[in-house]
């Protein structure tokens, strides 16, 4: 092998390939929200803001549809729940059942207290309507915790 | 604020509530969010008629 054909192979492989025509015309690929890369601290606060008041973890990421949906959907739920007479578990409750309710009535964040302000008579399962009740805050409660996860996760980027 | 809603009337709502905000969370363009909901929306519905009338033999 003579010495130019050793230094056009050794230029060949040291230097990067040249940009094709093919990959200039390729799209580039667009992350949906790229500045919303926070930090965990953040993200968590971001989260528990979305607990305590449903929606606020998206608004505060300017997810204005999205906080909306959260806070009409829960807000609806509890003030229907409420008005149905459901049953609203108290902290102090010796049932497992009644522990794992609670933890759900308080999944609904600061909509715990609007529910119990609203439900001025008390709860009343021994009908079909606050049977009905108990499920719609139960549901918000767990709906507003997944709202809020899905606020976190926006906030870490993992989601768009 | 006493509300008196049937049977009908509470799933109807719920499932609205529920697949709007599954909707909003799960999908971004509109029109995939409106197709979202309207799907969730319709299987609600449709599954919770069906698993009434299959409790429905049971219920006397």
């Amino acid at each position: 092998m003579s010495d130019e054909s050793q230094n056009q192979l050794s230029a060949s492989e040291s230097s990067p390939p040249p940009p094709t025509p093919e990959s200039e015309s390729q799209p580039r690929l667009q992350l949906a929200r790229p500045h919303t890369n926070r930090t965990p601290a953040i993200a968590a606060t971001i989260g528990v803001a979305g607990w305590i008041v449903p929606g606020l973890g998206h608004a505060l990421q300017k997810m204005w549809g999205r906080a909306l949906a959260c806070f009409f959907a829960v807000g609806v739920l509890v003030v229907i729940g409420s008005g149905m007479r459901g049953n609203l578990f108290q902290s102090a409750d010796a049932d497992a059942f009644g522990r794992l309710g609670y933890i759900a009535d308080v999944g609904t964040g600061s909509f715990y207290w609007l529910a119990k302000a609203l439900e001025v008579k008390g709860p009343d399962v021994s009908r079909a309507d606050g049977d009905y009740g108990t499920r719609f805050l139960a549901a918000a409660g767990v709906l507003n915790l997944l709202a809020a996860l899905h606020a976190y996760e926006a906030a870490r980027g993992r989601k768009a | 604020m006493i509300f008196n809603l049937s049977h009908f009337q509470s799933m109807i709502l719920f499932a609205l509530m529920i697949s709007i905000a599954f909707g909003f969370l799960s999908r971004r363009p509109l029109r995939e969010r409106a197709k979202y909901i309207g799907w969730s929306f319709l299987l609600f519905v449709l599954i919770g008629i069906g698993i009434g009338w299959m409790m429905y033999p049971f219920s006397r």
